[in-house]
């Protein structure tokens, strides 16, 4: 499937003869050069990154805290609700030149645009689990004696797991959407600002071979993402 | 999928309990569960103004040691009426004492075996059977020691650190039973307990229970469907009507103990079940 698919890429690229469209062995040769040659993308990705990583910790403390408790109070559900409905129905985009007029082009700019695109799908998650918990196994507890506490820890965390680490890998993968989006809108720097950089040298392989690590690294992350949740959660497989 | 018949139960000798000592002493084989002029209604959906009258009126002594088995067509409240005795659901009036006091919630002097087994799914067996223990605030060490004493006696030892799904549905409520009875509660609230199981593997969890039941005597509250099943278990019957749910009748069951497969060949035990099942036919609006 692979081989095929890489094939197929060397192939079509090679009949397109379009400056624009690298072909599969170009791209690795310049892959090559960003790891080892100039080795530029490493500090690319470090930059980028940290936008990602502070966002995405951000997002993943507020929205699980939140989403547990919206999930089981109705006042907390109701107050909170406008507010989700909003994040989750409209275009992040759009917001990016906001958070730079509010941050500038900062670090702090990335990192709310990041939160932007995935905090709400981690708190969704994380509700819709903590909803769906089976009120048999909750009426079990009470009947043995369990206070609301035990309730929490026993029945209503583990029940929402398994959702709540959905929400966080969709989380994921709107973060690292958010942290390329804003830094090829408007902050240009790090994987964004070579992208931009590699287009406007008219080096297609570069600009491919560079995408090519941001879905590496996405792909990496969920794979992560997915390890720990078999650790925290073994009996949901 | 490992079935109930792989358990060997006969090479398991009756456990201890774990506090052995209380039972022989404090018996003294009056009222347990008492309940005076019990009615529950509830309330339709938000818009309609309907009520279900659920129980209607309910009088009944139950008394330590005994084995009462409820049944009585859909919709008779039996449920209900052994979760309002459990302390799950509030009644609206009349009085449910156990032990001479009145019932506000759950206790530990009752436990629960549910129809649908209500094990944690993420829990392995011993972590299951020692749950009503472990929110009653005790150690480690000791509640996995009560507990496996009690999955001896269920017939599970070897199968501690599995997991619910790993077991079939029989197994599953042997889980459910050591649960209940690792609390060492005075009062089984058992609902339809079997139900959700096979025929033969429900056979054998008869079987298994009256065996654990008789050197063990708890008072035995158990809400069933099955009529063999109403008869063979009890020493009284409550058959109950519905719309509103009421106390219909209380059939004594008279059969010597213990019994097993070969009660139900006797005749008074057809005799029995024969009468229970003239008397639901009347009810029985199909």
């Amino acid at each position: 499937m692979l081989v095929a698919f890489l094939t197929f890429w060397e192939v079509a690229a090679r009949l397109a003869h379009n400056i624009g469209i690298a072909t599969f062995s170009d791209t690795m040769v310049a892959a090559w050069d960003l790891m080892f040659g100039n080795g530029r993308i490493w500090e690319a990705m470090l930059n980028s990154n940290a936008a990602l990583v502070l966002g995405f910790a951000i997002s993943a403390v507020t929205a699980v805290p939140l989403g547990l408790a919206a999930g089981r109070s109705r006042i907390l559900d109701r107050a909170l609700s406008p507010y989700t409905a909003i994040l989750l129905a409209i275009p992040v985009a759009p917001l990016v030149p906001i958070a730079i007029t509010a941050f500038g082009l900062s670090l702090a700019a990335r990192v709310s645009i990041v939160i932007l695109f995935a905090v709400i799908f981690i708190y969704v998650n994380t509700r819709a689990g903590v909803r769906s918990v089976d009120q048999r196994l909750v009426e079990m507890a009470h009947a043995f004696g369990a206070s609301e506490r035990t309730i929490w820890t026993k029945v209503v965390i583990p029940s929402a797991v398994p959702a709540m680490f959905a929400g966080l890998r969709i989380g994921l993968g709107r973060a690292l959407t958010g942290m390329v989006a804003v830094e090829l809108l408007l902050v240009a720097t790090g994987v964004g600002k070579l992208l931009l950089e590699y287009r406007d040298r008219l080096q297609p392989a570069y600009v491919f071979a560079t995408v090519l690590f941001v879905i590496a690294e996405a792909l990496l992350l969920l794979e992560l993402a997915r390890f720990i949740e078999r650790k925290v959660a073994p009996w949901n497989d | 999928m490992t079935d109930m018949t792989a358990v060997s139960t006969e090479t398991q000798p009756p456990a201890p309990w774990p506090d052995d000592a209380s039972l022989a002493a404090a018996s003294h084989g009056g009222p347990m569960i008492e309940l005076r002029g019990v009615s529950k209604e509830f309330l339709g959906d938000r818009s309609s103004t309907t009520t279900t009258h659920a129980l209607d009126n309910i009088s009944l002594t139950v008394n330590e040691h005994e084995f009462i088995t409820v049944i009585g067509p859909s919709g008779c409240g039996k449920t209900t009426l052994l979760r309002i005795v459990a302390g799950l659901i509030p009644y609206d009036s009349g009085q449910v004492l156990v032990k001479g006091k009145p019932v506000t919630g759950p206790g530990p002097d009752r436990a629960v075996v549910f129809q649908s087994f209500a094990l944690l799914p993420w829990a392995t067996v011993l972590e299951n059977v020692a749950f009503g223990l472990e929110t009653r605030g005790i150690p480690r060490a000791e509640r996995e020691e009560q507990a496996r004493v009690l999955i001896k006696t269920v017939g599970l030892a070897g199968f501690e650190s599995r997991l619910p799904r790993h077991l079939s549905g029989g197994m599953q409520q042997r889980v459910g039973l050591a649960r209940a009875l690792a609390v060492n509660p005075d009062i089984l609230l058992m609902d339809e307990p079997f139900g959700a199981i096979d025929e033969q593997t429900r056979r054998i969890m008869q079987e298994e229970l009256l065996r654990i039941w008789g050197y063990r005597r708890k008072t035995v509250l158990f809400v069933t469907h099955s009529m063999e099943e109403a008869v063979l278990l009890a020493d009284r019957v409550i058959l109950m009507s519905p719309r509103p749910g009421r106390v219909h009748e209380i059939i004594d069951v008279p059969l010597p103990r213990p019994r097993g497969r070969e009660t139900e060949r006797t005749r008074e035990f057809t005799d029995i079940k024969e009468l229970l099942w003239d008397k639901l036919r009347v009810m029985q609006t199909v």
